[in-house]
């Protein structure tokens, strides 16, 4: 028995949210779109997988798509959130995310400088005595960049270039008193984190390193009244985290554990049906990334009209399977 | 060329006032008028092309009458008149008439008057090109034309002083002698100073006349040895046109300085500069570092102007881990000297309340926060006040709690390094379990249905290797009337039903195991109902 009257949550607006990512590259005019340039190759990867999932996926030009992925690339292999950025871990990965949902790996190979190199790249951010790995050669760490590295890495068939057990053992550190994950040992535990730490971990093989009741609970607790998800106690929801939860939950085969016709009410209510974009929460101002993770749980949650997408890679899972061979 | 002093006389009047004396115009007609053609007007011209367009027509009297009825259709006087002057504007022509043709000739253009020189060219409106609204030049009056011509003046006389300061700071750069005083060429303060000026002048009157503008770095005389690298534009759509130019112009600087990796205060300034209009630019932060570790500043010192910055741009991350590769570099100077430590912590814990009072739960200061402690040492009472201030302040800062699980069961001083957060340490000493225990049960009294102190519960058991039963009676402070009805069950805490689940099912007591997660999936905790069936489906197993 919900509280809600279902009837107020309007449908998933698709051609909106496919004007609203088409229109994105075209807003140079604004200062925004400048000052948000180091995001460049990330904003593409997120717009392009929303696109695939709506069905769309011809609706940004490929071989436009594949040029500037390449333009971004440098010589030790590494790419840039956009030409003229130095390499960085994050946006490698959106290049790879990027190269495998338009199936350019081929392109990589002629007129790239070919998966190898890339490979490369990632593995020598590894630090190999923590196991962890670096954004860049400046040395920040995250959990998010052992991700990174173990995503793209292995949609390159390339994951022995690194030692998982060692980036394993960190991750294993990184749990918490509560079931979470944090960014590093000792820190808070955030969806985010965990979705980073468990879908390494999945890719490695190694999901028996989790305590899945323990987690499944913590992950469970983040379903607030509303239906929407937080990334935290006591935090507000917010719907990036109805993919970071929400693919967690389905990596240890607990979706059951929240109510989700109420998530799939509390997405809804996020969109911006005249214009398009989902936002964080219902009434703010929509952006690409939002609107991603919106699709996402929505394709999690099996709405009607979106293809599946795959709760490890956070690509279709059609690329995915087509990519790994499955 | 005809000798000059065979010209027509310039009749007086306004016209002839004029300094434009220009081959470009022709000596106005004579007052007389029989030999002025019908086109020409005798008003005053309102515009430049007017103006050209009259003294054209003006240099070419019959000219009009001739093209449109032919040269048979005019007075005889007037078609030698024609004649002569085609002869007294070719060179060419003229040598081919003999000496005396040419004094016959020479009388008749003295007599007529005739204009000699012409304007080659028919000017046309758009000769002068347009201003920077995009209006042609030749519309403008003659007065605004004198007066941009004038402004152009001043233009070019600021470019030659510009050129002239830059070749002196060249010399003087050089260590060359003044060829008159046989002294070093210096550069003085002041001529910096006028340089300035002269650009800012130059700046306003390039954008008055041609609409371009120039920009602040270009502007500087500081910054002229750097050529800024424009941003690299790939021929494809998803590729660049417009660019905010302020932005645009200091990106293009730090281009060109990180790529010959120059260190100094005016690439510090820069950074500065592009931090204020962009903080979320990723590398002019890592850049910025390497000009501080490069120039050995004090580390303090930009502390300090980080602090500032943080305030303003709560969440951005790229600040914390500035501090964060602020502080690595600072700490093995002041790694043997406990005061310094002590010290630099305390300003540290400082700020840190202060940008916790504005944003609590903020992650990347509460992660810096934990890499802090573990780097300074700071395990002791002072952090530990600090973290118990915030939950003083809000008991349902999950940060905060995590915070001290961290302070507490990582401390050095009793734990033993490398155990799993859900395992028992031995290490910890009894007191201190016993004490956390306290701290947590005393908060969720303050809000039972907040979830943080109840996590904190079941971790300080199990590190203290303590059996969950032994808070059963706490736990069931919050429940009443289980399973007694509608009227009389009371849940104070779905934590507390969830904890008391735990308890029994840890004391095998199966039917009030089940009985508590039965009445959270059916009214206490509805939206987990998933979670609550999958518990009882686990008493079963366990059996």
């Amino acid at each position: 028995m919900t509280d809600q009257n279902v009837a107020e949550e309007p449908p998933l607006a698709i051609s909106a949210h496919v004007q609203y990512i088409q229109r994105l590259d075209k807003r140079r005019d604004e200062y925004e779109y400048w000052l948000t340039e180091h995001l460049r190759l990330n904003g593409l990867y997120w717009g392009l997988t929303a696109l695939h999932l709506l069905g769309h996926p011809e609706a940004i030009p490929r071989a436009d798509t594949i040029d500037f992925v390449l333009s971004c690339q440098h010589e030790n292999g590494g790419f840039g959130a956009a030409p003229g950025h130095d390499a960085h871990m994050l946006s490698t990965v959106s290049a790879v995310q990027i190269l495998a949902l338009l199936d350019a790996f081929d392109d990589l190979e002629k007129r790239g400088l070919g998966k190898a190199r890339v490979g490369e790249y990632i593995a020598n951010l590894q630090n190999k005595s923590s196991g962890t790995f670096a954004g860049d050669e400046w040395g920040e760490q995250d959990t998010r960049f052992l991700y990174g590295a173990f995503n793209a890495l292995s949609l390159l068939g390339l994951l022995e270039l690194v030692d998982v057990d060692k980036a394993v053992e960190h991750i294993t550190q990184c749990a918490n008193f509560d079931g979470g994950y944090g960014v590093s040992p000792g820190a808070e535990s955030h969806a985010g984190q965990i979705f980073t730490c468990l879908a390494a971990l999945t890719i490695a093989g190694k999901q028996e390193y989790v305590n899945k009741a323990r987690l499944g609970r913590w992950l469970s607790e983040r379903q607030v009244a509303g239906g929407g998800l937080n990334g935290r106690p006591e935090k507000k929801e917010d719907v990036c985290y109805s993919w970071w939860v929400l693919s967690s939950l389905q990596m240890i085969g607990k979706t059951n554990y929240i109510d989700k016709d109420k998530l799939v009410g509390f997405i809804l209510r996020c969109q911006d049906t005249e214009t398009g974009g989902i936002s964080d929460r219902p009434g703010d101002v929509v952006d690409v990334w939002h609107t991603l993770f919106g699709l996402t749980g929505l394709s999690l949650l099996d709405y009607p009209g979106l293809e599946p997408v795959d709760e490890v890679y956070c690509l279709p899972k059609s690329t995915v399977d087509r990519v790994l061979g499955r | 060329m005809p000798p000059k002093g065979k010209a027509a006389p310039k009749p007086k009047g306004s016209e002839a006032n004029k300094p434009s004396s220009t081959s470009t115009s022709a000596p106005p007609p004579p007052a007389s008028t029989t030999s002025t053609p019908s086109s020409v007007p005798s008003t005053s011209p309102s515009t430049v092309s007017e103006r050209s367009q009259q003294r054209f027509d003006e240099s070419r009297p019959n000219e009009a009458a001739r093209e449109k009825s032919g040269l048979s259709s005019l007075a005889p006087a007037e078609q030698v008149a024609w004649i002569s002057s085609q002869f007294a504007r070719s060179s060419a022509a003229r040598a081919r008439l003999g000496t005396k043709a040419q004094r016959e000739l020479w009388r008749h253009v003295n007599e007529a008057s005739l204009p000699v020189r012409a304007p080659k060219t028919k000017p046309s409106p758009g000769s002068w090109g347009k201003d920077r609204a995009g209006q042609h030049i030749g519309g403008y009056t003659p007065a605004r034309f004198d007066d941009r011509a004038a402004k152009r003046i001043t233009l070019t006389a600021l470019e030659i002083a510009s050129r002239a300061f830059k070749d002196t700071r060249e010399r003087a750069r050089k260590g060359l002698l003044d060829p008159l005083s046989k002294e070093p060429v210096v550069l003085a303060e002041n001529e910096i100073d006028q340089e300035k000026n002269r650009r800012r002048q130059m700046a306003a009157l390039r954008r008055e006349l041609y609409g371009q503008t120039m920009g602040q770095f270009e502007q500087d005389p500081e910054w002229d040895d750097v050529v800024p690298i424009p941003q690299d534009e790939p021929e494809m759509a998803l590729a660049a046109i417009a660019y905010p130019a302020s932005y645009a112009e200091a990106i293009s600087y730090l281009r060109a300085v990180m790529q010959k990796k120059e260190y100094s205060p005016r690439c510090l300034r820069l950074t500065e500069h592009i931090i204020s209009m962009n903080p979320a630019h990723y590398t002019v932060w890592l850049y910025r570092a390497s000009n501080i570790f490069a120039m050995k500043l004090l580390i303090p010192d930009e502390i300090e102007w980080l602090n500032e910055v943080a305030l303003e741009h709560l969440k951005n991350y790229q600040i914390w881990h500035h501090r964060h590769l602020l502080v690595d570099n600072y700490y093995p100077s002041i790694a043997d000297d406990a005061d310094k430590v002590s010290q630099f912590a305390a300003s540290e814990r400082a700020f840190l309340a202060a940008i916790l009072a504005h944003d609590t739960k903020n992650y990347h200061v509460w992660s810096y926060r934990s890499y802090l402690v573990g780097k300074l040492g700071t395990w002791g009472a002072d952090e530990l006040a600090a973290v118990e201030a915030m939950i003083t302040d809000d008991v349902r800062n999950n940060s905060a709690w995590s915070h001290r699980f961290f302070l507490v069961f990582s401390n050095p001083a009793h734990s033993t390094p490398g155990t799993a957060a859900t395992d028992p340490d031995p290490a910890v000493p009894r007191d201190i379990v016993d004490r956390e225990l306290q701290y947590a049960m005393v908060k969720t009294y303050l809000a039972p249905q907040n979830q943080s102190p109840w996590n904190y519960l079941k971790g300080v058991l199990a590190k203290g290797g303590r059996r969950l039963a032994s808070v059963e009676a706490f736990a069931a402070e919050f429940v009443a009337g289980l399973g007694e009805g509608e009227e009389v069950e009371q849940v104070r805490s779905t934590h507390a039903l969830d904890l008391l689940a735990e308890i029994y099912a840890e004391k095998r007591e199966k039917e009030k195991a089940d009985l508590a997660l039965r009445r959270l999936a059916e009214k206490w905790d509805r939206i987990r109902v998933g979670y609550w069936e999958w518990r009882r489906k686990c008493l079963d197993v366990e059996g």
